[in-house]
């Protein structure tokens, strides 16, 4: 049995539809990350989810149980918002144990639930302050304690990280798996971060205006993107896309590129003759001194480093622009001039260019 | 699947009932004064004194046209616009001018824009009192002040001539701090950048004031003389304690006027198409003011 | 620049100066007479240097007034009473129905809600005596009349549309995610709003219900109209009692600080929130 089940889900607002027949579902233990840029409608699916937004269509199943007339107080979930939503007259404590007073008589057993998802969040020394006496960090802390401290058995995450400086959102991201696993609930997170998307989801489901586009892994959607807008979504610096309409050559399909003629794998050859948009990752562009087979020659403009990696912008003899990823920082052979790149052709991507919608190779 | 074959969900009755459950006790009030007023209407048209009952008819619009050729109706308008733009006026002037000597957050200012609300928070009617006691002609010590300044035979509220000099005095010591504790607010709210940037190029004062501080103070300029015309075309504490509209007919204001037909002749119908009339002015005024009140009202929980 | 400024400085503090002692000097003035003898008021020139004497409120507090032609009975402490009564049951009332409909307005957009909300606002704004001729007339047929119950419920007026404008723009001012936070915790619609919501706007309710409290004690002609001399408010009873105590000029003035002091009392205390609430929540100081 689904642990979240949502189907059909329409809502509008005066200004116009947000969500538009939304379903998805979330097993027992499962982790769905709803990824979208703001504005897409992420937050609107939780608040529906959590009862405090009703759908205009559609239905919502919590534990095989249709909610259309549950308050938010019976739906028995835990929910952390973004802005934190901290009770500012109550100390941690009392905001943590909120969760607790209504389900739970005993001050016994309330006490030692809070001080456990204390320790384990690391805020116990807090737990006297108030929120305004606490740093933002500690805020979402807190407030993500107050979401796990009874359990639920659904725990729906509104871009918890979204509010807090990067360093604190680096260690989260690396925490937080191993704590979500650990509680056991089905989780809903939301976030507009493909890296805490990718980091996180057990599956993402990738929503564009109004409506899912893709629902999958997190290694399906990065390697196998359902449209250009996802395959854009995902990836830093973003996938290079090229115009192209590749004609056949040997029983192969053969584009175009800063003047040198380059063939896709044969499963697309029967992209030959269409409007194309190609999706290259930057990693998947491999940049030499030395000319070789394949290679076509460019000029390295600028050489950035960005997280771990070196970003190189390429430019062709026909001035396009495209962006190279490698590994590694400190590549002191990269100089600006000319040099030579190569594809890893396996790695592009095809794109209808009309609707686009990715164009799946055909297996021979 | 498609849209048109889901069926929309069941509401939560009770969360779409909630809301009119609690305004019910507001909308009872609400009623409550509804039924008055309604009835106030019907009254403006009927031929109805208390004392003569057995005359009770309807006469549709008879008193209103009455009105018309009536001199002490039309000397019950001039009263009382004459009194509304007195006070306004004087107050709006005086209010901004004490505003702007305030306008420094300094502690002795803070201190002084506190203790100006004192006559404001003392009761229209009590203040009248103490008006009264204080030109008292034998021993007020107004009256004496006067006298000492060489100006004999000073009457104060009771001659024709210094009466309503006397009520908009009173209104002016009450209502003042009302508009200078609004536009102080209004002018410690204001960006400062404009004020700034003019006295870097020397710009002179009194163009600063023009161009730059009145046109900025205007919204709220204008919701409180709205405020305040409001209130005063209605006054009637002020003037019933300290005169009660006397001398003669010299302040008899839309309020007082009704009050005496109604309790002094007994001319409820009279009466009520009095108060419809003045109605009438202050809701034409009322919807000017709460149009420019919730903008101000939005501005203020904008910037919260 | 240095000699203008400072000649300028002090061209303002005379000017504050002086409006201070216009608008301080009635308060101040009255509050010398009450301690006077009517031979001390009397006297020409008046003077602020005199023996204080307690007899006039002595005569007040006791309600029995002695003079040469007998023993006179001054209702007045009853006055008090009836503004300490009708004033804070009529706050009290107006609290209890008008939060939570504040609430509702602030947080469930709905027509009605709106319609209400400005038609009391509209009603602010209208001859009182539009309502309370007829009303008065009513009264007397259902025997509400001098009662009151009927007088508090007037009052309705007066701390109603006070008490819905200024408790609403709090309510509004709170993010309702922390609301929707607790009842996601398991807490019912009724208990979020007694735990979360009223705490938070407690500031507001409690400026609100004191600037209701001073305009419900300052009213003057609902008592005027709806109530006889055993009912009546100090702003009424005091209108009357000039009259019969004729000559008893420091008592009337004992009688006047009596009056005001509840109220200037509070201003003092929550001057903080009185310029928002004295324009329903338009300006903020």
């Amino acid at each position: 049995m689904a642990q979240v089940e949502i189907r059909n889900i329409h809502k509008g607002f005066k200004s116009g539809a947000v969500l538009s027949d939304i379903s998805l579902t979330a097993e027992t233990g499962e982790i769905v990350v709803v990824f979208g840029p703001s504005g897409a409608g992420k937050t609107v699916l939780l608040r529906l989810i959590a009862g405090v937004e009703e759908p205009d269509e559609g239905a919502i199943f919590l534990q095989g149980r249709d909610v259309a007339d549950a308050p938010p107080e019976a739906r028995g979930l835990g929910m952390a918002f973004q802005n934190f939503a901290l009770f500012p007259h109550m100390s941690a404590y009392d905001n943590i144990a909120s969760a607790l007073t209504a389900r739970e008589r005993s001050p016994a057993i309330i006490k030692a639930k809070v001080d456990n998802v204390a320790k384990l969040l690391k805020i116990s020394h807090v737990m006297q302050h108030a929120p305004r006496e606490l740093s933002n960090g500690q805020k979402q802390r807190t407030a993500l304690a107050r979401a796990l401290v009874a359990d639920p058995r659904i725990l729906l995450l509104d871009d918890p990280l979204r509010n807090v400086d990067a360093k604190l959102r680096y260690e989260m991201r690396l925490e937080l798996p191993s704590l979500l696993k650990a509680s056991g609930s089905t989780v809903l997170y939301v976030t507009q971060d493909y890296k805490e998307a990718m980091a996180l989801g057990d599956k993402i489901a990738v929503l564009l205006e109004g409506g899912f586009v893709q629902i999958a892994t997190p290694t399906e959607v990065y390697r196998a993107p359902a449209t250009l807008g996802v395959a854009r979504l995902f990836g830093d610096p973003t996938i290079n896309v090229i115009p192209a309409e590749p004609s056949l050559r040997d029983g192969r399909s053969v584009f175009d590129l800063g003047g040198v003629s380059l063939s896709l794998p044969a499963r697309y050859a029967a992209v030959a003759g269409k409007s194309c948009m190609l999706g290259i990752r930057p990693e998947s562009i491999i940049v030499e001194e030395a000319p070789s087979a394949e290679s076509f020659p460019v000029e390295v403009v600028a050489i950035t480093p960005l997280n771990e990696k070196s970003v190189l912008l390429l430019r062709t003899y026909d001035g396009r622009e495209i962006l190279a990823a490698e590994a590694g920082v400190e590549q002191s052979s990269r100089r600006i001039g000319a040099a030579c790149a190569r594809l890893d052709a396996d790695a592009v991507l095809v794109f209808d260019a009309a609707s686009g919608r990715r164009i799946a190779p055909v297996q021979s | 699947m498609t849209a048109e074959t889901i069926q929309a969900p069941r509401r939560r009755r009770k969360t779409k009932l909630l809301p009119y459950l609690l305004s019910l006790p507001a909308l009872l009030v609400c009623v409550g004064i509804l039924i008055p007023f309604v009835t106030a209407v019907y009254y403006s048209m009927l031929r109805f004194r208390l004392n003569l009952p057995a005359m009770k008819g309807f006469i549709w619009f008879d008193n209103y046209i009455n009105f018309l050729s009536d001199s002490e109706f039309w000397n019950t308008v001039r009263v009382s616009l004459l009194y509304t733009g007195l006070t306004v006026g004087v107050e709006l002037v005086f209010g901004l001018a004490i505003a702007m000597l305030l306008q420094k957050q300094t502690r002795f200012n803070n201190l002084a824009s506190i203790l100006l609300l004192l006559p404001l928070m003392t009761a229209p009617a009590l203040a009248a009192l103490m008006w009264k006691l204080m030109t008292n002609p034998n021993f007020g010590v107004l009256s004496y002040l006067v006298q000492l300044a060489g100006v004999s035979d000073f009457k104060w509220a009771s001659a024709p001539s210094t009466a309503l000099f006397t009520v908009v005095l009173v209104d002016v010591w009450v209502y003042t701090p009302f508009i200078m504790i609004l536009l102080l607010a209004g002018l410690r709210s204001l960006p400062r950048q404009p004020f700034e940037a003019a006295a870097l190029d020397g710009v002179p004062r009194r163009f600063v004031f023009f161009r730059i501080t009145l046109p900025m103070l205007a919204p709220y300029m204008i919701t409180a003389t709205l405020f305040r015309l409001l209130d005063s075309i209605q006054q009637f504490d002020i003037i019933y304690s300290m005169t009660q509209g006397g001398p003669g007919n010299t302040l008899l204001v839309f309020q007082v006027r009704s009050y005496l037909e109604f309790y002094q002749y007994t001319n409820v119908a009279k009466s009520a198409a009095l108060l419809v009339i003045l109605w009438a002015i202050t809701y034409a005024l009322s919807n000017i003011f709460i149009k420019q009140w919730l903008k101000l009202r939005e501005r203020a929980r904008g910037s919260a | 620049m240095e000699h203008t400024s400072r000649l300028e400085r002090i061209i303002r503090i005379v000017l504050v100066a002086l409006i201070l002692i216009f608008f301080l000097f009635p308060i101040f003035w009255i509050f010398l007479m009450s301690f006077q003898t009517n031979e001390d008021i009397l006297r020409i020139p008046p003077s602020p240097f005199f023996t204080p004497t307690i007899s006039n409120y002595q005569a007040l507090i006791t309600g029995k007034l002695v003079s040469a032609a007998g023993t006179l009975d001054i209702p007045f402490m009853r006055n008090l009473w009836n503004s300490v009564l009708l004033s804070s049951v009529s706050v009290v009332i107006a609290l209890i129905l008008g939060v939570p409909a504040a609430y509702a307005f602030a947080r469930f957009k709905f027509r009605l809600g709106e319609d209400i909300a400005f038609t009391l606002l509209s009603f602010r704004f209208a001859p009182p005596l539009l309502v309370l001729l007829p009303l008065s007339l009513y009264f007397q047929e259902i025997g509400l009349t001098d009662t009151y119950a009927g007088l508090i419920w007037v009052y309705q007026l007066i701390a109603l549309p006070l008490i819905l404008w200024i408790v609403r723009g709090y309510f509004e001012d709170i993010s309702p995610d922390i609301e929707y936070a607790y009842r996601i915790g398991g807490h019912s619609w009724w208990r979020t709003f007694t735990r979360i919501a009223v705490p938070l706007a407690g500031p507001g309710i409690a400026a609100a219900g004191l600037l209701a409290f001073i305009f419900c004690w300052n009213n003057f002609v609902f008592a005027l109209i709806l109530a006889s001399a055993d009912k009546q408010p100090v702003t009424v009873g005091s209108l009357a009692f000039v009259t019969a105590s004729g000559i008893q000029y420091g008592q009337i003035a004992a009688a006047i600080v009596l009056s005001v002091t509840p109220t200037l009392a509070i201003a003092l205390y929550a001057q903080r929130y009185l310029v928002e609430g004295l324009s329903l929540g338009a300006v903020k100081g």
